[in-house]
C-alpha cells in the first residue's frame, strides 16, 4: 500500500537525481566524441559534439552541488544525506565540510575539480584537446557512476546522495504519513570533522587527486597519437601543480590531525593517509624524470611510466579508502558503500590502459643508445626517482596487507607498531632522497667537470657536518643515528641548495624554484624528524604515587593526569590548576591554567590558559576531545582532555524550575530542640538562635486574630567569617499548623521552624544541608612537540617553490609555443 | 649494458628482498591462548563481555582501565589498559587489541574498536593507544 507522506520535499531530489544521470550520460558521450576526436581529427563534428557533452557535463555537475547544498542547508531531513551528515545546530562552514564527510560528497567535489581542471583543457590544451580530454571525460564517467545510485539487472551501480531516509532504511515508522514530524534533527557532523580545517583540507586533496588526471592524460594521448617528445613540456606546469596542491592538502591533513585529531602527533602513518602520500611520491618522482629527459633526452620509458602510475595509484588509494577493506587497520576510513567491485574496475580500466600503450608502443619511445655519464644531473635525478618509488612501494606494501589478505584469503596482521615500522624503512629512504637531492645540485646536466664537483660537495659537507652537530646540541637527538642521519642529509640538502639560490641573485632565476621547493622540503623533514624524535608527554604525575601497586612495578605512571578543580598539581615545569570550564553548545571547553613559576624568588614567569574542548556526543560515542596547543617559536604544547566529570557534562540537561520541590538538592534534614541562645554547628559553621520575632508577618498571607505567627531569628556565621540571617516562620491559622522554610543560598542551608513545644519550653527546628559539591576533574594528557614550527615553515617554503617552478615552466612552454 | 639499466635492476632487486622483509615486522591476528604461550606483544581480535563490570576511576587511578573480552575461540581474559578509558567501548561489537600477556592478565598498549553507529548499520572504527608503551 502506497502511503501519502505528509511535508516532503520530493523536487530538489528529482532534479539533483535528474543532473546526476544527464552527468554521467554527457560524460560518457563526451568520452566517445572525444575519443573519435582524436582518431579521426579531420571530421571537425566529433570535437564539436564532445564540447558541447562536456558543458553540459559541467552544468550538471554544478547543478548536483546546488541541489544537495540546498537540500543540506534547508535542513531537508527526509533526505538521507541531509540527516546522516548535518544537523540544525551546525554552523554553515560546518554545513560545508557535511558536505563532503559522506563517501558521495567526495566524489562529487572529486567531479567538480575534474570539470574546472576540464574547462581549462579546453582553453588552454590547444592541439592536445582531443587526446588528453578523452581520458580526463573517461574519468568522468567513471566518476558519475560512483553516485548514479540506480539498479540495472537487479544491480546496484554507485550511491546516490539524493535517496531518501525512507528509502534508506526500512524501521516502522517510514509507514506513518507524517514520519518527518518525528524526525526533528539530523544525525549531525562527527565532532573531529568541526574544525576549519576540515572546510579546506578536503577541497585541496580532492584537487590535488584530480588534477593528477592531467598528467596522465597528456602521457597517454602522447602514446595514442605519436606526439612522443611533446608532451612533457606541456604536462610539467601540471604535474608541479597536482604535485604542489596535493602536497599542500596532505599537510593540511597533518594539521587537521595536530589540532582536532586525538592521536597525539600530525603522522600517524595512517592507511588512509598513506594513500595520500602514494601518488605524491611517485607523481614527484615523475616529475624529476620529466626534467631530466628534457634536458637530456634519458628516461623517456621511466617518465611516461611514473606519470601514468600516479594517477592509477590516486584511483588505488581511493579503493583503499573507500571499499571498507582496511577496516580493521585505519582509524579513518570510509566505509563500504557497495561500491567496491566498481571501484576495482574503474582501477583496473586505468590499468589496462596504462599497461596497454606502454608495452605497445614501447618500441616507438624515443630511447637514447648513450650511455649517461656519472658526473651527470640526470643520471642522478633518475636513481633519485627510483630510490622514490622504491620508497613507495614500501609503503603499499605494508598498506595492502589487508587487500592481500582479502585476495588470497590469508590472515597476515599489519605489523603491530605501524608508526615505528614505516619510520624505519622510510628514514633510510629519506636520508638517501636527500643527499641525492643535495650533490645533483652540483652537478650540471649531460656533463660535469668532476674535479670541481667534488670540491663544491665536499666544502657543503664538511659545513654541513658542523651545523648537524649544533642542531643535534641544540635539540638533544643525540642519542639516535638515524635522526642525526636526516638532521645532517637534510641539511646537507638545504645548503646545496642555497647556493643555487645564491647563484639565482646573481641572475640565473631560472633554478629558484626548485631550489627553494628542496629547501622547503628539507626544513619539513627536520621539523618533522626532530618533533618525532623528541616530542615528550609531560602530563606525567610527578608526584611518584602510584595508586595501584603491583601491576605498576614494570609501568611507568601513565600519560593521563587527574585534575580536580582549583588544586594545582605540578607537571614539569608547570604549575597546572583546573579552573573551571564554560559551555558553548555542543562543546565544554575545560580551563587549564599553566604557570610557570621561578624556583627562587616564587614568582610566576608565565602564565596562560589553555582551553580544550570535549563534546559529549551519544551518537558518536561519547565524550570526544579536541586538543588546545599553546605555540612558542621552539616547541609546542599540547592538552587534550581524554575523561571528565559526568557532571559537568551533565549541565546541559537542567532540571525544568517548575518540576522543583526545593528539596531534592538536600541531604536528608536533621531536626533539632532549641531555646533561645543555642549555638549549633553546621558543615561550614555554626549558627546561633537569636530569638523569636512575633512581630513576623508574610505577604499575602494576612494574619487574623486567632492566628499565630512568629518568626526564629536565626543568624548563620560561616567559616570564612561571613554573616547571614534567616527567619523561617511557623504558623497556626484557622486551626492548621504550617512553616515557611528561609534558605541560606550561599551556604546551602535551609531552615524550617516546625513547632513549638511549651510543655518542654522548647522550639523545635530542621535544618537541611546540601551535600558538598562534587569537585569536579578532568583527566588529560600534555604532549610537548619541539621545533614543529620547522614543519610549518617548510611546508610554506616548499609551496612557493612549487609556484615559482609551475610559472618557469609555464613560461618556457609558452615561449615554445610562440616558435 | 647502460648503467641505468644496472642500477634499475639492483634497485628492483632491494624493492623485492625489503618487500619480503616487511612481512617479517607483520604478524597474525591469535587468541588468547596463544598469548600465554608465546609472551611477545601481538594482536587479539574478540568481543567485549558486557556482562562483567568494565573498570575506570580516574580518581584512583587515570591510567588504568580494566574489562573482561573473549577472544574469537571463546577464551575470556581479563584486559588491563594503561589509559583512559575508550568512549564507545561498551557499543563495540569487535575489538582488536594490541599487547602481551603479563600472568592471566592481558595487557594492552593498543585497543582499536568497531561500533555499529546508532542508527543504521555503518561501523565506525577507533584506535586508542596507551601511550606509556611507546616510550
Amino acid at each position: 500500500m502506497d502511503v501519502n507522506y505528509v511535508g516532503e520535499h520530493l523536487l530538489p531530489g528529482q532534479i539533483g537525481q535528474f543532473f546526476i544521470v544527464l552527468s554521467f550520460g554527457a560524460a560518457l558521450l563526451s568520452f566517445i566524441s572525444y575519443f573519435f576526436a582524436t582518431k579521426y581529427p579531420e571530421e571537425n563534428s566529433w570535437k564539436k559534439i564532445a564540447r558541447i557533452a562536456f558543458w553540459t557535463n559541467a552544468v550538471s555537475v554544478v547543478a548536483i552541488g546546488a541541489t544537495l547544498f540546498y537540500i543540506i542547508y534547508n535542513h531537508l531531513f527526509e533526505y538521507n544525506y541531509a540527516w546522516a551528515h548535518s544537523s540544525k545546530t551546525l554552523p554553515t562552514y560546518y554545513i560545508i565540510s557535511s558536505f563532503w564527510e559522506g563517501q558521495e560528497g567526495s566524489f562529487w567535489l572529486w567531479m567538480f575539480w575534474q570539470t574546472v581542471l576540464g574547462s581549462v583543457l579546453l582553453f588552454k590544451a590547444k592541439s592536445w584537446e582531443s587526446s588528453v580530454m578523452t581520458f580526463v571525460m573517461l574519468c568522468q564517467a567513471f566518476l558519475a557512476s560512483m553516485i548514479i545510485g540506480v539498479e540495472i539487472f537487479g544491480l546496484r551501480i554507485g550511491s546516490s546522495p539524493f535517496i531518501l531516509l525512507r528509502e534508506a532504511m526500512d524501521i516502522p515508522i517510514f509507514r506513518e504519513a507524517n514520519y518527518l514530524s518525528l524526525i526533528t534533527d539530523g544525525n549531525g557532523l562527527n565532532p573531529l570533522l568541526q574544525n576549519y580545517w576540515m572546510v579546506i583540507h578536503p577541497p585541496t586533496l580532492f584537487l590535488g587527486f584530480a588534477s593528477m588526471i592531467v598528467p596522465f592524460a597528456y602521457a597517454t594521448g602522447a602514446l595514442w597519437t605519436k606526439r612522443y617528445k611533446e608532451w612533457i613540456n606541456a604536462a610539467l606546469p601540471w604535474a608541479l601543480f597536482a604535485v604542489m596542491i596535493l602536497g599542500a592538502g596532505i599537510i593540511m591533513g597533518s594539521f587537521w590531525a595536530y589540532e582536532a585529531l586525538n592521536f597525539g602527533g600530525f603522522w600517524a602513518w595512517d592507511p588512509v593517509e598513506n594513500a595520500s602520500i602514494i601518488p605524491w611520491f611517485t607523481l614527484i618522482a615523475a616529475v624529476h624524470v620529466m626534467i631530466a629527459y628534457k634536458n637530456s633526452g634519458h628516461s623517456y620509458f621511466t617518465a611516461t611510466f611514473l606519470a601514468m602510475i600516479s594517477f592509477v595509484l590516486v584511483i588505488y588509494a581511493s579503493y583503499l579508502t573507500r571499499s571498507g577493506v582496511l577496516g580493521e587497520t585505519s582509524v579513518h576510513s570510509f566505509t563500504d558503500l557497495g561500491m567496491s567491485g566498481q571501484l576495482i574496475l574503474f582501477n583496473v580500466v586505468f590499468l589496462v590502459i596504462m599497461v596497454v600503450f606502454l608495452t605497445v608502443k614501447k618500441k616507438e619511445m624515443p630511447i637514447t643508445e648513450k650511455d649517461e655519464d656519472i658526473y651527470s644531473r640526470e643520471f642522478w635525478m633518475f636513481i633519485g626517482a627510483l630510490v622514490l618509488t622504491v620508497a613507495c612501494a614500501q609503503i603499499i606494501a605494508s598498506t595492502s596487507i589487508p587487500v592481500f589478505n582479502k585476495i588470497f584469503g590469508t590472515k597476515v596482521a599489519p605489523p603491530l607498531d605501524p608508526i615505528q615500522h614505516y619510520n624505519k624503512w622510510q628514514s633510510g629512504f629519506a636520508v638517501i632522497v636527500m643527499i641525492l637531492t643535495g650533490f645533483t645540485q652540483f652537478l650540471k646536466y649531460k656533463r660535469t667537470d668532476s674535479r670541481k664537483f667534488l670540491a663544491s660537495t665536499v666544502a657543503s659537507l664538511v659545513v654541513s657536518l658542523i651545523l648537524t652537530a649544533a642542531v643535534v646540541y641544540f635539540t638533544k637527538t643525540y642519542t639516535n643515528l638515524i635522526y642525526i642521519l636526516i638532521t645532517f642529509a637534510s641539511i646537507f640538502c638545504i645548503l646545496a641548495n642555497i647556493r643555487v639560490l645564491g647563484d639565482a641573485v646573481k641572475g640565473k632565476w631560472k633554478l629558484a624554484g626548485s631550489s627553494v621547493a628542496h629547501i622547503g622540503f628539507g626544513l619539513l623533514l627536520i621539523g618533522a624528524m626532530v618533533a618525532a624524535a623528541t616530542n615528550e608527554v609531560i602530563s606525567v604525575n610527578n608526584t611518584g604515587y602510584i595508586a595501584v601497586s603491583g601491576f605498576d612495578k614494570v609501568e611507568k605512571p601513565g600519560d593521563n593526569l587527574f585534575l580536580t578543580e582549583g588544586e594545582p598539581v605540578q607537571m614539569g615545569e608547570y604549575k597546572i590548576t583546573y579552573i573551571g570550564d564554560s559551555i558553548v553548545a555542543p562543546n565544554t571547553f575545560y580551563k587549564i591554567k599553566y604557570e610557570r613559576i621561578d624556583e627562587e624568588t616564587g614568582k610566576v614567569k608565565e602564565h596562560f590558559v589553555l582551553q580544550p574542548f570535549a563534546q559529549n556526543n551519544a551518537k558518536m560515542g561519547g565524550l570526544i576531545g579536541t586538543p588546545a596547543t599553546k605555540h612558542y617559536v621552539t616547541h609546542d604544547v599540547y592538552t587534550l582532555i581524554t575523561a571528565a566529570a559526568a557532571e559537568s557534562q551533565a549541565t546541559h540537561a537542567k532540571v525544568p524550575a517548575e518540576d522543583k520541590t526545593g528539596f531534592e538538592d538536600y541531604e536528608e534534614p536533621a531536626t533539632y530542640q532549641v531555646n533561645i541562645g543555642d549555638t549549633l554547628r553546621y558543615r561550614n559553621g555554626y549558627y546561633v538562635i537569636e530569638g523569636l520575632n512575633k512581630e513576623a508577618h508574610l505577604e499575602k498571607i494576612p494574619k487574623g486574630p486567632s492566628d499565630v505567627m512568629v518568626g526564629l531569628k536565626i543568624k548563620v556565621f560561616s567559616a570564612d567569617n561571613k554573616q547571614y540571617e534567616v527567619q523561617p516562620i511557623y504558623l497556626i491559622k484557622d486551626g492548621g499548623v504550617y512553616d515557611f522554610n528561609k534558605d541560606v543560598n550561599e551556604q546551602g542551608l535551609k531552615f524550617r521552624f516546625t513547632g513549638i513545644k511549651p510543655d518542654k519550653d522548647k522550639l523545635e527546628i530542621m535544618v537541611y544541608q546540601k551535600p558538598l559539591p562534587e569537585k569536579k576533574w578532568v583527566v588529560f594528557k600534555a604532549i610537548k612537540f619541539p621545533y614543529i614550527n620547522f614543519f610549518w615553515c617548510g611546508t610554506i617554503v616548499m609551496t612557493i617553490g612549487f609556484i615559482m617552478s609551475i610559472v618557469r615552466r609555464n613560461k618556457e612552454e609558452k615561449r615554445k609555443a610562440l616558435k | 649494458m647502460k648503467k641505468s639499466s644496472i642500477i634499475l635492476i639492483a634497485i628492483i632487486a632491494v624493492a623485492i628482498a625489503m618487500i619480503l622483509v616487511i612481512y617479517t615486522d607483520s604478524s597474525t591476528y591469535s587468541t588468547f591462548s596463544e598469548a600465554k604461550e608465546k609472551k611477545t606483544e601481538l594482536y587479539v581480535v574478540g568481543q567485549l563481555n558486557k556482562d562483567k563490570a568494565l573498570h575506570y576511576d580516574p580518581k584512583t587511578d587515570a591510567n588504568k582501565f580494566s574489562f573482561f573480552m573473549r577472544d574469537n575461540d571463546g577464551t575470556e581474559c581479563e584486559v588491563i589498559f594503561r589509559g583512559a578509558k575508550p568512549q564507545d567501548i561498551e557499543r563495540s561489537e569487535q575489538i582488536v587489541l594490541t599487547g602481551k600477556m603479563d600472568g592471566n592478565v592481558f595487557r594492552a598498549s593498543k585497543i582499536l574498536m568497531k561500533c555499529p553507529s546508532k542508527y543504521n548499520d555503518k561501523s565506525v572504527v577507533t584506535e586508542i593507544n596507551a601511550t606509556a608503551f611507546n616510550n
